[in-house]
């Protein structure tokens, strides 16, 4: 029963979300033609021609739905518990955890990827996953987040366009040393703990070998696009294969 | 001439059952994606659909198609069929298609008899796939030629009843939950160009979505970023599996129990062929009909054979049904099947009434052999996936981060598709956690852009005229269907019918 209340709850501010959202895009909509449109000096315009027609609708839909979603909501005794209290999860450290791992993943793709060498970005980021989750402390949770944190931060402050994004090569630098000092305090930290598993033995090496192996396959076994490729260490391993070791395989 | 052409087909699907055998590559192809797919349905938090997403960035359009539908389909049946080891061994589900499978393959475990389980689910989960795969065989060809009169209103109508009858179905909470995120889906598919005026929508002056949103991060950040996320943050210490006897394929044991077989291979058909309803409830419905017509009914739940080969066989069956209306008409029957469509549509295949009938012969061949493949792994390396069940999830999620990064990265956008992903999973995650079903979402953005062509397609036709929908006897009917499933979910309505029903009962009594 409080279970249900708690997600009535979070139904109430939910509807009230896509409430505002359906109203944000309906005025949005408004902009494209409706009773009369022109392409390309052409007239075409008549209401079931345009483009506008299935968006009202959508969102047209999606208001009234999320009407009756807020009436459920309020009828269940959902907007009382919601005023006084927002628990979209029951267990406070859960919710931290989550948290946390939605950060490195945010840090990973929207700072990292794009900025620092594939190898690196991911060695950092699978190594901060998996010394920081694995036994679950919260200082080693925290620990982990800033280790992931502070380069893709630097990253993105210093390399913040698109043009600066390939070099130089600071950032990739920096991560590097955060990987490094990373997988040296969280080892330090598990064996004077005595939680010294044989995941978390192997998560260094792991970390390194599963996205070079990853990209290495991809690049030239797989022939697709992969991020970054002037990083630090991509940029090196492309070189040698292309000069060293593709000959030898062609028999040269 | 339909007789001609349907029999036609039935000799080119054996030329390329033959092509495909005496090809070395395919046992390449298929021995690792099968074994990938098994992987991946055996490690609790991954899923067929993620599996086969993942190898569709991996493949991109760079291979042949002919070699990424070997590698898609492998992963897609191993996955479902994996799903079966944690739900038996652990009970833990593996994939949501397999939750039916702890429930008597957990008890059955825990008499000892986790072998035995094994061994009768990899002969149904057999069973399974080669019946759907027939009746895809049988079935697809006479859809087809019925399709090639369908036009853009039943179109319409069909993409709208498919977002519809995928939210309705998936949805654990409140029914308009699930509409809601079918028409998040839709609203989604409305960025970028509009497909007949080539008007602008939604793109914010960003070049990136004047083409819309692309589908494969879309399913990466759908299925992939939540279940990580998720099962990161209720990480726990891999359980130990119990120690398992002798794994045999139980072929006389399953044969016996044949009215159990082919009543759970037609609803695991019958329910993967419904647009956006996955094996998840194929398993469900076929455990649950089974529960309520066998004699030992009262011993399901308790370690029943019968409902084991139930649910198993079911779950693998809809694999066939569920690409009867992604190749017929280019709905797809499941999640996995939507991230399937993915991949036939970067390679420019088109599936519906044109698509080319070599390619469906083809993959009813590959379904064969993948089925085949399966059903030799299940018995000869099960050990292996054994000890897969040992991997923590903090060990596993991490790896498949970076596979999904760069599978999504590959496909073609870049860092923005990178982006879109990250923004997908976090708005997935948060509908996740307020019990918004997730595959309706995705069958929204899939088909959104169907729906919109064909639905203003109908009007342009009709100068405006709303009765294109009733004029021709397919739209009434998908129309009515629309109209009847909408209604059945208002209580008002819900309760006037049962009203109705007890006031004609009387009547009767």
């Amino acid at each position: 029963m409080d279970d249900k209340l708690a997600l009535r709850a979070r139904d109430f501010w939910t509807s009230l979300v896509l409430i505002a959202v359906s109203l944000l895009f309906l005025w949005q909509t408004s902009e494209i033609p409706f009773f009369k449109a022109d392409a390309a000096g052409v007239d075409s315009g008549a209401w079931y021609n345009s483009a506008a027609l299935i968006p009202y609708g959508v969102f047209a839909a999606l208001l009234a739905i999320s009407t009756g979603l807020l009436f459920v909501a309020i009828k269940d005794g959902g907007a009382s518990h919601a005023l006084r209290t927002v628990d979209a999860f029951s267990d406070r450290f859960e919710l931290t955890r989550a948290a946390l791992v939605a950060g490195i993943i945010t840090f990973y793709i929207a700072g990292l990827v794009p900025r620092v060498d594939f190898i690196i970005a991911s060695a950092l980021t699978m190594a901060a996953l998996t010394f920081g989750f694995h036994e679950g402390s919260r200082a080693a949770m925290l620990r982990c987040f800033a280790f992931v944190a502070g380069p893709a931060l630097y990253a993105l402050a210093v390399h913040p366009t698109r043009d600066q994004w390939a070099k130089p090569h600071d950032d990739d630098w920096v991560a590097l040393v955060a990987f490094v000092a990373l997988c040296v305090v969280s080892l330090v930290v598990s064996h004077r703990e005595g939680r010294m598993s044989r995941s978390i033995k192997l998560t260094p090496l792991v970390s390194v070998l599963a996205p070079t192996l990853l990209v290495v396959a991809m690049a030239f076994g797989f022939r697709q696009n992969v991020p970054n490729r002037t990083g630090l260490l991509f940029s090196q391993i492309e070189y040698h294969y292309y000069v060293d070791v593709l000959p030898i395989l062609r028999g040269r | 001439m339909g007789l001609d052409f349907v029999l036609s087909q039935f000799a080119s699907f054996s030329d390329s059952l033959i092509a495909l055998a005496s090809d070395p590559t395919t046992y390449v192809y298929l021995s690792c994606s099968v074994f990938l797919g098994i992987v991946f349905g055996a490690l609790p938090g991954l899923t067929a659909t993620l599996a086969v997403t993942i190898l569709t960035g991996f493949f991109g359009n760079k291979f042949p198609l002919e070699q990424s539908l070997i590698a898609l389909i492998g992963a897609y049946v191993g996955a479902i069929y994996g799903g079966s080891y944690p739900s038996i061994l652990l009970n833990i589900p593996g994939t949501a298609a397999s939750a039916a499978t702890a429930m008597d393959g957990y008890p059955l475990a825990n008499r000892g008899q986790g072998g035995q389980a094994l061994g009768i689910t990899t002969t149904a989960s057999f069973i399974g796939t080669m019946f759907g795969t027939l009746c895809l065989l049988c079935f697809v060809w006479v859809l087809l030629l019925i399709s090639r009169n369908i036009a853009s209103p039943e179109k319409a109508l069909l993409a709208l009843f498919g977002i519809l009858l995928s939210g309705t179905l998936m949805s654990k909470d409140l029914v308009i939950k699930g509409w809601i995120a079918g028409l998040i889906g839709l609203a989604m598919a409305m960025v970028g160009l509009d497909p007949i005026l080539s008007e602008q929508r939604f793109t914010f002056g960003w070049s990136y979505l004047l083409s819309g949103f692309q589908i494969v991060p879309v399913l990466m950040g759908a299925f992939a970023i939540p279940q990580i996320i998720d099962g990161m943050r209720a990480a726990a210490s891999a359980p130990k599996p119990p120690v398992v006897g002798r794994i045999v394929p139980n072929l006389r044991d399953v044969l016996r129990r044949g009215p159990t077989i082919l009543r759970s291979g037609a609803i695991g058909t019958g329910i993967g062929g419904l647009p956006g309803v996955g094996e998840d409830v194929a398993g469900w419905v076929s455990y649950g009909v089974a529960k309520t017509t066998a004699k030992d009914g009262a011993d399901f739940g308790r370690g029943s054979i019968n409902g084991l080969i139930s649910a198993e066989t079911a779950n693998n069956a809809a694999i066939g049904g569920a690409l009867i209306p992604l190749l017929v008409l280019g709905i797809p029957g499941s999640p996995p099947a939507a991230a399937l469509l993915g991949a036939l549509k970067i390679n420019s295949v088109i599936p519906g009434p044109t698509i080319d009938p070599a390619i469906i012969v083809h993959i009813v061949a590959i379904l064969v052999m993948a089925s085949l493949t399966m059903f030799m792994m299940g018995l000869v390396t099960a050990r292996v996936f054994i000890m897969v069940l040992r991997l923590p999830k903090t060990v596993f999620l991490p790896i498949v981060l970076v596979l999904t990064t760069i599978g999504s990265f590959s496909v073609g956008g870049g860092v923005n598709d990178l982006f879109l992903m990250l923004g997908v999973g976090l708005v997935a995650y948060a509908m996740i956690r307020m019990h918004y079903p997730i595959a309706p979402l995705v069958i929204g953005v899939i088909l959104g852009g169907l729906f919109d062509e064909t639905f203003r397609r109908s009007l342009l036709l009709s100068d405006g005229d709303l009765s294109i929908f009733v004029a021709r006897p397919g739209a009434a009917i998908l129309l009515s269907l629309n109209v009847l499933l909408v209604l059945s979910q208002i209580p008002v309505v819900r309760q006037a019918l049962r009203s109705l029903s007890d006031l004609a009962w009387n009547a009767k009594t």
